[in-house]
């Protein structure tokens, strides 16, 4: 479990991570999403005593991971992929690491041969591509079988089937009992991989919130055509129910859901040639959630939601 | 649930385990090995011109007024270690390498995620350059030594390994390397930057004292600075009749001193202090 306590980091002036508190269940994986330069990382490296907050607290199940006795089975972290020295082989860099806590060397094989790096053991790390060193970090972090695992967008630079088998990693681990910590800026990955989701922009918690709840937020809206508008639509007007004509044959419908328009339209006699539910997406609440909170905005995004949301 | 909760039989971090981590990084890398071997050839290498040069120059010419005595046998024993000022600078160097390089390549969060503990790492760091230095320097003096002995002989000049003199080169020696590679320690660790860092230790090490040498000429009182500059501390200590101080050798071993842990708090607060 991790627990942050109105946690600020500010480098001068500007504040990276702004009065922020949460806390991280174990037993499932929770999503750290936000747009590049939210404080992710800051926040992840203030949870491993790598930079101090200016003001607040966090503890790794109950204590400061700066005090922690037993680390590498404490906590397991990718936080910069290559965090390296070049020169090292991925198994000289695993073996050093292992040492600090007198964890066996047969532990090192065993997190190689998980993370597919058994092949290029002796290759020096300068030489290893973005994925590969992914790879690297992710079995550092798993070195000493950890009971909270936080991960600083472990996909990066991960062919497809290096995605899947992060995405089933972490699952797993969670499904174990251990605390399964995330970051991502992308709003699809975290879909398939999280059971929580903590979405942070410009420093501050814009959502803490289930998963499901992401997407059930908000009315549903339903897209229907009928040649008969003007009739379908006084069938359907009651409180709560928004309707929008789209054009002389569709209407957008938000209130109801799409079985019960269907039943108020049988029961008026309309027919109609189209009824379906706008699926909002993770993307878009998402998107909707992180518009003002992005920290280098590009116009071509800017104009597309703002289109996109007529 | 209970064996979750049960706290780990193993993983737990000591300072061994720490000092095990960073040698085996250590002797991983080519660089440092490099760099050691390097420090011993040095060594052996300009005893070995030393002890010859003065030899065959000695044999020749009337000795000059003033000068040290040239055939003396502390003389020679200081030939053979005339190779410590290198010495000291290669291993100053790896001293700045074995913390800069954890910054310059990132790896230092893997080594404070492995050991939040940062004043533990420092420590190991220390305690394994200190070790090391000090077996090079033995090491180096050593082969010097016999390298220089049969041209000695060869000169009939005096060279006794257990003769107070050579051991005196010889600890003084040690002293002298494991303070410039904990000034170079705490330098990486101050600076964080391997190019800064080095710079930083040549010009302390062989930058001041040229510049403050030829600023005697002109004030009186640069003389004073000369005499506490850690080059000038450290060499006189083990060279007694090459670089001739004013000082008594108790307030030289506190000069040393100083300027050894003076940088070391330093660099043990601020890289406690500071973010990775």
């Amino acid at each position: 479990m991790i627990q942050a306590h109105e946690l600020t980091k500010k480098y001068g002036a500007k504040t990276v991570v702004d009065n922020v508190s949460f806390t991280v269940q174990p037993g499932m994986v929770t999503g750290f999403l936000g747009p590049n330069g939210a404080g992710k990382s800051t926040t992840m490296r203030m949870i491993v005593g790598l930079a101090k907050p200016t003001v607040g607290q966090v503890t790794v199940n109950g204590r400061k991971f700066a005090s922690s006795k037993h680390p590498l089975t404490e906590v397991g972290a990718l936080l910069e992929a290559k965090s390296v020295h070049k020169s090292l082989s991925a198994r000289s860099h695993l073996r050093s690491m292992a040492a600090t806590g007198g964890i066996p060397t047969s532990r090192v094989d065993e997190v190689l041969e998980l993370t597919g790096l058994s092949q290029l053991n002796r290759k020096k790390v300068g030489g290893f591509s973005l994925g590969m060193g992914q790879r690297l970090g992710i079995a550092s972090a798993l070195l000493g079988d950890p009971q909270v695992l936080i991960l600083d967008e472990p996909v990066n630079g991960l062919d497809p089937e290096g995605v899947a088998w992060v995405r089933n990693l972490a699952r797993q681990q969670a499904a174990e009992g251990k605390t399964v910590f995330i970051s991502s800026h992308l709003m699809s990955e975290m879909a398939q991989t999280a059971d929580h989701l903590i979405v942070i922009g410009r420093g501050r918690i814009l959502a803490d919130a289930p998963i499901n709840e992401f997407i059930d937020d908000g009315l549903s809206q339903t897209i229907v055509r009928s040649s008969d508008l003007e009739l379908l639509m006084s069938s359907l007007a009651a409180d709560g129910v928004q309707l929008t004509r789209l054009d002389a044959e569709t209407l957008r419908v938000a209130g109801p859901d799409s079985e019960s328009i269907g039943r108020r339209a049988l029961e008026a006699g309309v027919v109609l040639s189209e009824l379906r539910p706008m699926q909002r997406t993770l993307e878009d609440a998402y998107m909707e959630l992180t518009r003002d909170e992005v920290e280098y905005k590009s116009r071509i995004l800017n104009e597309a939601v703002a289109g996109g949301t007529n | 649930m209970s064996t979750q909760l049960a706290t780990p039989t193993r993983g737990k971090v000591t300072f061994g385990g720490v000092l095990r981590s960073e040698s085996i990084r250590f002797f991983s890398l080519n660089s440092t090995r490099i760099l050691l071997l390097v420090a011993i050839v040095l060594n052996m290498g300009i005893a070995a011109i030393g002890v010859w040069g003065v030899g065959s120059f000695a044999g020749e010419a009337p000795p000059v007024p003033g000068a040290p005595d040239m055939s003396s046998a502390a003389f020679t024993a200081e030939l053979v270690g005339s190779g410590l000022a290198f010495s000291q600078l290669i291993l100053g160097v790896l001293g700045v390498l074995l913390i800069s390089g954890e910054f310059t390549t990132g790896s230092a969060v893997s080594t404070f995620l492995a050991s939040p503990q940062r004043l533990r790492v420092f420590a190991a760091k220390a305690t394994l350059i200190t070790l090391l230095c000090a077996v090079v320097q033995v090491i180096g003096s050593t082969l010097a030594y016999l390298v220089c002995m049969p041209l000695a002989k060869n000169y009939n000049m005096e060279l006794d390994y257990f003769g107070g003199d050579f051991q005196n080169v010889l600890w003084y020696g040690v002293l002298a390397v494991v303070m410039a590679a904990l000034i170079g320690l705490a330098l990486g660790a101050l600076l964080r930057n391997s190019a800064g860092g080095i710079t930083s230790l040549v010009a302390l090490f062989f930058v001041l004292p040229a510049v403050t040498g030829l600023l005697t000429l002109v004030a009186d009182w640069v003389q004073d600075i000369v005499r506490f500059l850690p080059d000038n501390l450290s060499m006189s200590l083990a060279m007694p009749l090459s670089y001739p101080s004013e000082l008594e050798q108790w307030q030289q071993l506190l000069g040393v001193a100083g300027w050894t842990l003076i940088p070391l708090i330093l660099g043990a607060w601020l890289l406690k202090s500071r973010d990775v």
